[in-house]
């Protein structure tokens, strides 16, 4: 089951967007955000969407690959778009029942929102299809590291993330052996009410948990005989380093920031 | 100047109850001396719970001692201080190849040690390139470690030792949790760091045929050092070795045996090598050959050899296999063909040994046998029903066919014993005082002890943990119980008492058990029929001594025909009458004599 999900899980290829530092990567995933949700008008939109259709295309990920990812929030797309369709009142009233009132404005806000949560969706998976987990948590830590300044764990979080990255897999077999195990001693997970079956997780998350933390204790043993100390004084096979790549991504960012505010100033029409 | 100089090495495990209280003290180390000279290949045996973890856990400061001093390359291993120095220059590789890798890239998890000692961002990739190279995984170093077997897994483990260039590095039973092939994998690169590189080696392990090569060893028992010599010197001393639960080589145990009957072989013969150019030195000559023959022992063998038994098959009793396929991500390009056309029938009552190595698809064959997987394509029928039916209820196919999987200990989950056996029964819907009454039986079957009924499994040692995990099985009630690798991560010890337990079950119960193993020798011994599994196929299948006459074939598809088999085949190529087919010590050592009284 939860090997099914691929949203956002990487794919590898050798695009100009694969190779640049994810620190840039991460910056403009939030410069994209901020975008999306201060454009106004048919002007910004159409930057918008100019913008991350050549990401796309400049990244080699195939966009049958990107909109796979949306299938499984299609749910969560539809019930937030009706709810601003029915909650929003407008000058223009078609309909209105109780609570419930259909506008123009409602009308208009149910279509943005959809194309905003779409556009994020593929905007913010496009980040992690192009950069590697180890990638993602070494940006982090390096984008974070003056906040160690004020003793926020930067490293000890970044070190946490990519364990879990590694341990996740093994953790996930390890609950289809446990969940074989108790099968092959008659255990039923399938069947019966919401109890019952809350009540058959038990066989499975006790020697789960107990393996989990057997592991924790083992790899704790293995890092200290490493000589891991914390962050402090480890340095890094392959640091991050930018390049002239990373300038040129910088100033494509902030040339689209720019012009999304420049459009939503000049001509916020018609939304 | 010694590596390491341990003088009067004492540790002490100290347990509390929950007010603080002492509950018990154990002695891990008692008085421990130990001195290791730089460029030296020391090895330390023991069973589980002898201390060697707790000594090994010492030299890299991840313990400290209670009594005593330790020095590892000239420094105080009590000082805390010098902990970082010391693990600088003592590495140490554990046990469990997944728990000690922390990285999900390959050359990134080699790179952590350096990382953490702080070398500059150029000599980490060069020191990860050569130790890679070291341990022969250089082509792996983009893999993730996920996709690695476990021998290769270890050695990337090593690789990330290896690149904090320590001089000396300790293994912790590393080979414990290996099959065959990765066992050898990593004691090969463990010898190949010590000769090409000079790192001195200290292994630990509890197989005697892993310290052949050692220069010195140490063998350990209840926190003491109780024998230590040449691997010849220990060799020598068999019922010693016994005494301390050690696994003695087939080689050495069958040279001790002709020794006993009276043939003027010296102690501690340490390879199959060595006892063949022993045997055929006094086999040469024929007058002298004579000679040996009137003066040996009237010693009898016949009561130790196992005895063939017959079994009827009957389509209404018997598990049949029908040309059963089954495949993995059956219709995408990834698919992979785990069982390929396999046919098998398995009579009532039979002890069959399945052998293969990792991924031939031995664990998917059992998984079918009671309704785990379903066949891509094929029958299987059980007491000649169709267990693809429509109508045939599978929960009733799962107490009928009982599967121990490997680490059972792992599915325990009760706050007792006891109760974790009643689980089973209890999902088979019988009422309350069957259930009980099923679940002592069945602990009495595998010599659980009754005091420790009402004790948490998760207080027992691995070997008891098993047996309470058997039990959970027997308690349903199979005919047939299916056990996935049940010696896997115990000492010889505790294998031979878990093997013993089911040959014994076999002959008291009447029940029909399968035991999936990777160890021919181990198996060898026990069963009626082996059935060797190869790339999802069956490819040989009969009595032990009928399939080990193809050893060399089995050695292609690097499976290992126990020693004797080997032995037998040289000796007989050499000129020597003997049986070929002897695949026990008690047959060959009777088909030795025979051959010089020939």
């Amino acid at each position: 089951m939860l090997r099914d999900i691929t949203i956002g899980q990487y794919y590898p290829a050798e695009s100009p967007i694969h190779k640049l530092d994810p620190r840039v990567k991460l910056f403009a995933t939030l410069i994209y955000i901020i975008a999306l949700f201060v454009f106004k008008g048919a002007l910004g939109f159409g930057i918008i969407t100019v913008g991350l259709v050549a990401m796309i295309a400049v990244s080699s990920v195939p966009l049958s690959y990107i909109l796979k990812g949306l299938k499984s929030i299609v749910v969560i797309l539809i019930i937030t778009s009706l709810f601003n369709v029915v909650f929003t009142t407008g000058d223009i009233i078609f309909v209105k029942y109780g609570p419930f009132v259909i506008s123009d404005a409602g009308i208009r806000n149910g279509i943005v929102i959809i194309f905003r949560l779409i556009y994020l969706i593929m905007g913010t998976s496009l980040m992690t299809l192009t950069t590697t987990p180890n990638q993602l948590t070494d940006g982090l830590e390096r984008s974070m590291r003056h906040l160690a300044k004020i003793k926020f764990p930067v490293h000890a979080i970044a070190m946490m993330m990519s364990i879990a990255l590694r341990f996740i897999p093994i953790l996930i077999d390890e609950t289809d052996k446990i969940m074989k195990a108790q099968m092959a001693r008659g255990a039923d997970f399938e069947t019966g009410g919401l109890i019952k079956r809350a009540k058959a997780m038990v066989p499975l998350l006790v020697p789960l948990f107990v393996s989990a933390f057997r592991r924790a204790d083992d790899l704790a043993m293995a890092m200290e005989a490493r000589c891991y100390n914390g962050g402090v004084g480890r340095t890094k096979m392959n640091p991050l380093r930018y390049g002239k790549k990373d300038a040129i991504a910088y100033m494509i960012i902030f040339a689209f920031l720019a012009a999304v505010i420049v459009a939503r100033i000049l001509l916020p029409w018609p939304m | 100047m010694n590596i390491i100089t341990a003088k009067q090495l004492v540790h002490e495990f100290i347990r509390r109850d929950e007010e603080g209280n002492v509950d018990s003290i154990t002695t891990a180390l008692d008085h421990v001396d130990l001195d290791v000279k730089p460029g030296e290949f020391i090895a330390i045996l023991g069973h589980n719970g002898s201390g060697k973890s707790t000594l090994a856990k010492h030299i890299n400061t991840l313990l400290a001692p209670d009594e005593g001093t330790l020095w590892v390359d000239e420094m105080d291993a009590t000082l805390p201080e010098n902990a970082i120095p010391i693990r600088r220059s003592a590495g140490m590789v554990f046990q469990n190849p997944d728990n000690q890798i922390i990285a999900s890239v390959v050359e990134e998890d080699v790179a952590f040690g350096p990382e953490n000692l702080g070398v500059a961002s150029a000599d980490i990739r060069e020191r990860v390139r050569t130790s890679l190279k070291s341990v022969g995984m250089s082509k792996y170093r983009n893999h993730s470690p996920n996709k690695l077997s476990g021998g290769q897994k270890q050695r990337v483990a090593i690789a990330g030792v290896v690149a904090m260039e320590p001089k000396c590095i300790v293994f912790d039973e590393p080979t414990a949790m290996l099959d065959p092939n990765g066992r050898r994998e990593v004691i090969a690169t463990a010898h190949k760091l010590n000769q090409k590189k000079g790192v001195t080696i200290i292994l630990i392990t509890h197989y005697m045929e892993e310290v052949v090569g050692a220069d010195h060893v140490y063998v350990m028992d209840h926190g003491k050092i109780v024998m230590d010599g040449t691997p010849r010197e220990i060799f020598s001393d068999i019922e010693t070795c016994k005494h301390y639960r050690l696994d003695v080589p087939q080689s050495t145990l069958l040279a001790d045996e002709l020794r006993n009957a009276g043939l003027p072989l010296p102690k501690g013969v340490l390879t199959r090598e060595e006892l063949r150019d022993r045997l055929l030195d006094l086999f040469v000559d024929p007058v002298r050959r004579g000679q040996y023959y009137q003066q040996l022992n009237p010693v009898s063998f016949a009561d130790r050899i196992p005895k063939h038994r017959e079994y009827v098959t009957d389509k209404t009793k018997d598990i049949i296999v029908d040309h059963v396929s089954y495949e993995y991500s059956s219709g995408t390009a990834y698919r992979v063909k785990a069982l390929d056309d396999v046919s098998l029938e398995i009579p009532r009552g039979q002890f069959v040994g399945i052998i293969g190595h990792t991924g031939s698809g031995k664990s998917t064959l059992i998984s079918h046998l009671n309704g785990l997987l379903k066949a891509t394509s094929g029958h299987i029928y059980v007491n000649g029903e169709d267990i693809y039916d429509e109508d045939y209820k599978i929960k009733d196919l799962r107490s009928k066919v009982g599967l121990v999987f490997q680490y059972p200990e792992h599915q325990l989950f009760e706050t007792t014993n006891f109760k974790d056996v009643c689980f089973g029964p209890r999902n088979q819907g019988l009422d309350e005082k069957t259930v009980e009454l099923r679940a002592f039986e069945a602990l009495e079957q595998v010599g659980f002890p009754q005091e420790l009924f009402d004790a948490s499994p998760f207080d027992l040692s691995g070997g008891q943990k098993r047996r309470v995990a058997i039990a959970g099985v027997l308690a349903m009630h199979p005919e047939v119980l299916i056990l996935d690798e049940p010696t896997a991560g115990l000492d010889p010890a505790g294998r031979d008492e878990i093997l013993n337990l089911l040959a014994r079950m076999h002959e008291e119960m009447k029940i029909t058990i399968i035991l999936v193993s990777h160890s021919m020798e181990d198996v060898a011994e026990y069963v009626d029929r082996i059935i060797v599994m190869n790339q999802g196929k069956a490819v040989y299948d009969g009595e032990p001594r009928e399939v080990f006459k193809r050893y060399l074939e089995l050695e292609q598809i690097s499976l290992a025909a126990p020693q004797v088999t080997y032995l037998m085949h040289e000796l007989q190529d050499s000129g020597m009458p003997v049986n070929p087919t002897a695949t026990t010590v008690a047959e060959a050592a009777e088909t030795i004599i025979a051959a010089f009284g020939a």
